[in-house]
């Protein structure tokens, strides 16, 4: 899993609103870095990567949400859970999969065909949560999520909402 | 599960000072599901998780505006979080294990009557391979249910440890302290 990138230029006593700006572009960056390979399944450390990436956004986006214009954070917000939602449903299978095959592993062979036909199921399940993904994606990249973040950051504000 | 809301938030202000406002509200979150959680209530686990989660992510982010223990707590919610994770993936697969099962043998059933007829033939025996079959996604399940039960456990005992060495009292305090500066 990859580590959390460390916001250089924050100190304690800057001011709520201009820490905000700095974290969010940084986590949303963080977010988009990993975008490349995670619909592959053979691969599934990109996914897990990702899917670490948006849940920092999105706790940065809540910890930080008096600072923003209500209705551009909400739909920001709507946005990274909606992808949160799908990378998830797709690592839960990656998740149950690596499992079962760490299991069948260690069984005699006719507990392993049935372990097999039981992973292969599961297989579907995740070539359906891909799909559902790649949608989530394209529609992240159609409503230009990246540029809404860094707008959204750019407008972080000193005044109370 | 909806984050509390954290009064006083102003922009204008310090992090350190807004952030101890978020860091209080977590963590009281947080202690509000433990009992109901650690009494084995599946809704209150849940609760649970979110508010580590939640005190973790904020911990991590603005644990240096505070005195040391700040940091450590972040660990400390981290573990909480993995462990109460570990237990939903118990919680996800074993119903997942017995859908499919419920489903083979529906199958296998249906196969076996179509198999043996109608001519008052002796009661259908399912082949030997699919009885391992059973047997195989059996164990699997009851495996989860084991694994689950040791996490629980495991669960309590962190709470157990992180109330005798004061975690709650400690992480406010730190919130009162400076960071310690880190000389050159």
């Amino acid at each position: 899993m990859a580590r959390a990138r460390k916001v250089e230029g924050i100190a304690p006593e800057d001011s709520y609103a201009s820490v905000a700006a700095s974290v969010v572009g940084v986590r949303a960056q963080e977010v988009f870095a990993h975008r490349d390979g995670v619909l592959a399944a053979a691969d599934v450390e990109p996914l897990h990567d990702m899917r670490v990436a948006t849940r920092r956004l999105r706790a940065a986006l809540e910890l930080f949400d008096s600072c923003f214009p209500r209705a551009d954070f909400a739909q920001a917000l709507r946005d990274v859970k909606r992808l949160a939602d799908a990378l998830g449903a797709r690592r839960d299978l990656d998740v149950q999969i690596e499992l079962l095959e760490g299991y069948a592993r260690e069984s005699s062979p006719e507990e392993r065909a049935a372990l097999r036909t039981f992973v292969e199921q599961l297989r579907v399940e995740q070539a359906e949560a891909n799909a559902q993904l790649a949608v989530a994606l394209q529609e992240i990249e159609q409503e230009d999520l990246e540029g809404m973040l860094d707008r959204l950051a750019a407008r972080a504000s000193r005044r109370p909402r | 599960m909806k984050a509390r809301r954290v009064r006083g938030l102003d922009p204008a202000k310090s992090l350190r000072e807004n952030a101890a406002r978020v860091i209080r509200t977590r963590v009281d979150e947080l202690y509000s599901f433990v009992p109901e959680a650690l009494e084995g209530d599946a809704k209150a686990l849940h609760n649970m998780r979110i508010a580590a989660k939640r005190l973790r992510y904020v911990l991590e982010l603005t644990g240096f505006c505070f005195g040391p223990y700040a940091t450590k707590a972040a660990r400390r919610a981290r573990e909480l979080q993995d462990l109460i994770g570990a237990i939903h993936d118990c919680d996800v697969l074993e119903p997942r294990i017995e859908r499919y099962v419920a489903g083979l043998a529906e199958a296998d059933a249906q196969a076996l009557a179509l198999a043996v007829g109608s001519e008052g033939a002796d009661p259908a025996r399912i082949p030997r391979v699919r009885r391992t079959a059973y047997g195989a996604l059996a164990a699997l399940a009851i495996d989860q249910r084991a694994r689950r039960a040791v996490l629980f456990a495991s669960l309590t005992r962190r709470w157990r440890a992180l109330e005798r060495s004061h975690f709650r009292g400690r992480l406010l305090a730190a919130l009162e302290q400076q960071p310690v500066k880190k000389s050159a």
